[in-house]
């Protein structure tokens, strides 16, 4: 059952009382909400206006600049694909068209069942692994998952995936 | 800081320049008539830096810094125009055009290089595609990118590979086309709506190559706290944001004439097209009273002028219809008949709108002409707010001006709704609470300030003035009384004390609601700061409470030694425009012109002496007491000077249903309005815009209208034309004018406080007109001077032709003439609820509330549609048997409205409340095709009503 109004705008107020920033920001409570309830509502931007005094559309100026911040509900599984420019190099597009292909996606977003959500990524930090894959917040590689051959990574990545959609 | 206004010196271009310090290179070069390319910058906002249009050199600086964002030093060495600056410039025009259509630069026949190949009527010749037209474009030909780009002399002759973005256009938003295929991104229309308006209600979304402008989370303008005021539209450099109205018109003449939407009196730039129209509102940058503001009323609400149901030629009623006459027939048969009604069976109303000098002629013909004194103006719905401080003080007039409130260190706004009503007034308020001053609103509504307000005070719908009276008991028992001034300028000291025991802090708060700490915290703010502006309109209040809070406020103002100050004063909000004009020229009942007493026998015997005729004794009746008197037959004729007055309102009664009593009833007005269908002779007068004059605004600025337009398609005439007229058919030959300067010649001979004003001081130079010429550089549409120059007016009490006018009143100490305290009573809260009507219902209008609202198209203009919801406190709710969320029916005397019940701990027993948004009064106002709209908006009036679960 879905979350009434009231219990929304009460986690709301939680994951704003809860943030744990030296000083309380627009930024910082962005992140606080995004980290607790994965994304942010338009009412958590209300709120987030009221509780760090600036208005309504200075807190979307914020929010709508990283693309970080998702303003819908997340999947369940949530999977980034890395096209920085090394992961670009080492093969990243084979990966990314997979990855779209078993999706069934033309871009990034969500599948229709509402299973995975899918993000494009400009950096996951670990370049010497490329190309890389974030499923859930676990990063993927070739060497990592002891693939040397990219079609063989393309396979694992594409198995795990679709584990997911399976759930 | 010791050098914040000492000066500095540099070299700009090779010119010796002197500046203050904090300016930056733009600013001092702007200043000394230098010109540097710029895009975002805009006089008055704060440096952005965003376009990089004006980089400068700064000898032994680093790079080429944006001179827009650079402050000057001392011996600065600047150059703007090296060749490394000008490949620069370029580069960067070129990327910005490189995201912007750009067929009105490269097309060859345009009339860049002088060779306009393309005549009016011509084909476009698909030169370039049909995004990038140049017609395609809103801003054609007074584009400030396009004067830009050629100014800098990037010579296009081939488009340069762009992306065209493909966003829809807008055109859905009531007064807003928004095209952001043109938009550069300046950013500002965002800082024009958050740093000169206040509102934040749109800004910029994403980022890089896809930053757009827009209200949060794609929501429309109208859910986003808009106000439409159209401040963005002004600044905007490209044909991103345009008015929809005329959107492609092409103005051919612009003048600067007086707003006649309400007492701010802005001064707007009128543009004119070929065929007479009045097609765009632009507010003047640089006049006094509004600071290049303006709001929705004058924006966009002065369409009437062209509109086709102008009344044409005088009508008499003739076998019960109205019938066109002839100038000549319609004076003699009105002359006729006035002849029989002389003495107080007659009475005049003026409008609202009525210039100084129509009042003034009005008021001389109904004394000495009709020898009646039964004459007011038609909004003079609330004497008590100046007539008591008149009183006290002197004058019955504002202290300071208006944008000494923004200086302020604490506002209070005392039941006023001043963001509908004055609503330029309310941006230095808003721009003063955003600035630091502390904003305190005593208002029992949900007025749109109490959203930047620091401290709202909510009290019990009527009790305003037990609160204003608990505030002062605070700033006494704390003594925190500005004492030096109130020994050196109060009297009646004890008195007051006395009355003040009244207000027990506990009682107060039993009485009002309002918690003991809040009322010791805004004694505290008020008291406690360097400088206080009282801004008070008690637009909710009866004529008891009124005059009650009044002298509340005025002994706030007098115990913290708020008169007579730079930034501290009273701002009493009179209703209609030229309210102060009107009272100044005596054109109420008991008052003769300049605020002499018609018992004075001196007065009117002098008066008599300059008019050369006779003005009656006996008292007239007022505006509350007309209609009345027409019920019991005292008055039996009246002419009402109209031009869209507000009888609507409901505060005079059914006032058609009196008129219909009379025996002869004379209406002049542009518009054939309700109460014109009522008259015997309808007499067409012109607007605003065809008409010279002068109006007085709320901070006693005398302002001119001037006249925009030629009187065309009509026989309509000036309202001072028609009463001279009128007067002479009469047989009286003195009324002989010939033009408004005339009559204010005789005004300003007769009022010592305008001696000093004279039509053509108000259009001349000294000092207050600023010859037009238009720069042979690009600058922002706002800043083209109108043909005729810009005005500031002048502040009366203006003593002679050589005096400037006075901003603040009272700054000369008078021992003789002290200012007294006034003592105070507790005045009966208990409001207008009856048996039948238990309920008091207290509206509201706020302009953002993201609760399941829904914008619908409709007509092709949006449309706000929720459900209206309606505050009940828990006990009510229980005895009326309505749950939270139920659908519940609210019925007063006039209306019947549908509501959902929402169930607040906060609210008060017996007082239910709801809020309307803003937006959708926007929307009504511009489906209304009156002159005057807002007076067939529902006013924030408190009203009885009584509650019921729908259905039952």
């Amino acid at each position: 059952m879905a979350e009434t109004r009231e219990q929304h705008d009460q986690s709301i107020k939680d994951a704003l009382m809860k943030q744990n920033a030296k000083t309380v920001t627009v930024l910082s409570s962005l992140l606080a909400i995004q980290d607790s309830l994965g994304y942010i509502s338009g009412r958590a931007i209300d709120q987030i206006a009221s509780y760090t005094g600036s208005t309504l559309n200075d807190v979307w100026g914020v929010a709508s600049f990283y693309t970080n911040f998702r303003f819908s509900p997340p999947g369940e599984n949530f999977v980034e694909v890395c096209w920085g420019p090394t992961c670009h190099l080492l093969g990243a597009q084979g990966v990314l068209d997979c990855v779209l292909g078993e999706l069934g996606l033309k871009e990034e977003g969500d599948t229709g069942d509402r299973k995975v959500s899918l993000k494009f990524n400009t950096c996951l930090g670990a370049c010497s692994q490329g190309p890389l894959v974030s499923v859930n917040h676990k990063i993927i590689g070739p060497k990592l998952i002891g693939d040397a051959n990219p079609k063989d990574f393309q396979n694992s990545v594409v198995k795990i995936i679709s584990d997911l959609k399976k759930g | 800081m010791a050098s914040e206004n000492s000066e500095i010196n540099l070299i700009i271009d090779g010119k010796q320049i002197t500046t203050q310090t904090g300016n930056t290179i733009l600013q001092a070069a702007m200043e000394s008539g230098l010109y540097i390319p710029y895009l975002c910058y805009y006089p008055g906002m704060k440096p952005y830096g965003a376009c990089r249009m004006c980089v400068v050199e700064v000898e032994n600086g680093r790079g080429t810094p944006a001179s827009c964002t650079t402050p000057v030093a001392e011996g600065m060495v600047v150059n703007t125009d090296t060749q490394q600056i000008q490949d620069l410039r370029k580069g960067i025009t070129e990327l910005i055009i490189s995201e912007h259509p750009h067929g009105c630069l490269t097309c060859h026949r345009t009339d860049i290089n002088g060779a306009n190949l393309c005549g009016p009527e011509d084909i476009c010749l698909r030169h370039v595609s049909v995004t990038d037209r140049c017609v395609s474009c809103p801003k054609n030909e007074r584009c400030e990118l396009k004067d830009t780009t050629i100014y800098v002399g990037t010579g296009l002759t081939t488009p340069m590979t762009y992306k065209y973005r493909n966003l829809p256009v807008l055109n859905q938003d009531p007064f807003y086309d928004l095209d952001y295929n043109l938009c550069i991104v300046c950013a500002r229309c965002v800082r024009a709506c958050d740093e000169l308006r206040g509102d934040n209600a749109i800004t910029l979304t994403e980022r890089s190559g896809i930053s757009l402008v827009g209200p949060a989370y794609g929501s429309s303008l109208l859910e986003s706290g808009c106000e439409f005021c159209g401040s963005c539209i002004d600044v905007c450099p490209v044909g991103a944001l345009v008015e929809s109205d005329y959107k492609w018109d092409k103005a051919v003449e612009s003048t600067s004439t007086t707003c006649p939407q309400c007492p701010v009196g802005c001064q707007l730039k009128l543009e004119v097209n070929k065929r007479g129209k009045v097609i765009r509102v632009i507010p003047e940058l640089e006049a006094e009273a509004n600071r290049g503001q303006a709001c929705f009323k004058g924006k966009f609400g002065l369409d009437f002028i062209n509109k086709r149901s102008r009344l044409k030629s005088p009508m008499i009623r003739r076998d019960g219809a109205l019938e066109d006459v002839s100038w000549e027939e319609a004076m003699s048969f009105v002359a006729d008949k006035l002849n029989l009604y002389k003495g107080s069976g007659f009475a005049a109303l003026s409008s609202s709108r009525s210039t100084n000098e129509e009042a003034y002629i009005l008021q001389k013909f109904t004394r000495s002409v009709m020898n009646s004194n039964n004459v007011d103006h038609s909004s003079n719905m609330r004497p008590e707010v100046t007539e008591i401080l008149g009183d006290v003080l002197g004058y019955q007039a504002a202290t300071n001006s208006i944008w000494s409130i923004e200086e302020s260190d604490c506002i209070l706004v005392v039941s006023s709704n001043v963001t509908e009503e004055h609503n330029v007034a309310s941006v230095a308020v808003k721009r003063g609470s955003k600035n630091g001053s502390k904003l305190i609103v005593i208002d029992s509504r949900e007025v749109e300030l109490t959203r930047s307000a620091k401290l709202w005070l909510k009290p019990r719908p009527g009790t305003d003035s037990v609160l204003l009276g608990g505030i002062l008991k605070v700033i006494f028992d704390e003594s925190l009384e500005d004492q030096e001034f109130m020994n050196a300028r109060t009297d009646n000291l004890d008195n007051f004390k006395n009355s003040l025991w009244k207000f027990d802090l506990k009682k107060v708060q039993e009485i009002t609601g309002v918690d003991e700490s809040d009322i010791r915290t805004a004694a505290r703010y008020i008291a406690e700061s360097d400088s206080t502006s009282f801004i008070y309109a008690l637009d909710n209040l009866n004529d008891a409470q009124r005059s009650e809070s009044t002298r509340s406020v005025i002994n706030l103002a007098l115990a913290t030694g708020n008169i007579g100050k730079n930034n501290g004063g009273l701002y009493p909000l009179r209703s209609g425009t030229n309210d102060q004009g009107s009272w100044d020229v005596g054109c109420v009942p008991h008052l003769l012109p300049g605020y002499k007493n018609l018992h004075d026998s001196a007065a009117r015997a002098s008066l008599e002496q300059n008019w050369g005729l006779n003005i009656p004794e006996e008292t007239g009746l007022g505006l509350k007491e007309m209609f009345p008197a027409i019920i019991t037959g005292d008055v039996k004729a009246m002419m009402i000077v109209g031009n869209s007055t507000n009888f609507s309102n409901g505060d005079l009664g059914d006032v058609l249903e009196s008129v219909k009593n009379l025996e002869f009833l004379v209406v002049q007005d542009a518009f054939l309005t309700d109460i014109g269908m009522l008259a015997d002779v309808v007499l067409p007068s012109v607007t605003f815009a065809e008409k010279e004059g002068t109006f007085t605004n709320m901070e006693r600025r005398v302002q001119p209208l001037k006249q925009v337009l030629e009187i065309n398609n009509t026989y309509a005439m000036p309202d001072w034309w028609i009463i001279t007229e009128l007067a002479k058919a009469m047989g009286y030959d003195s009324f002989n004018y010939h033009c408004a300067a005339q009559i204010l010649d005789e005004i300003s001979n007769n009022i010592p406080f305008y001696a000093g004003i004279k039509y053509d001081r108000l259009l001349s130079k000294e000092g207050i007109l600023e010859p037009a010429g238009i720069p042979n550089f690009p600058i922002p549409s706002q800043m083209i001077p109108a043909s005729g120059g810009r005005n500031t007016g002048i502040q009366w009490p203006c003593l002679d032709v050589q005096h400037t006018g006075v901003k603040v009143l009272y700054t000369n100490i008078d021992d003789s003439n002290k200012f007294s305290m006034q003592s105070l009573e507790i005045v009966d809260g208990t409001s207008v609820t009856t048996k039948e009507y238990p309920l008091l219902f207290v509206p509201g209008r706020v302009l953002h509330d993201s609760d399941d609202v829904k914008i619908e198209v409709i007509n092709n203009k949006n449309v706000i549609v929720r459900d209206e919801v309606l505050q009940l406190n828990p006990e009510d709710a229980k005895r009326l048997d309505i749950g939270d969320f139920e659908m519940i029916q609210l019925e007063s005397v006039d209306e019947k409205l549908t509501f959902q019940a929402r169930i607040v701990k906060e609210s008060f027993v017996g007082v239910v409340s709801s809020t309307t948004l803003f937006g959708s009064l926007i929307t009504q106002l511009d489906a209304s095709e009156d002159p005057d709209p807002m007076g067939n908006v529902p006013t924030l009036k408190t009203k009885a009503v009584r509650v019921s679960k729908q259905g039952s």
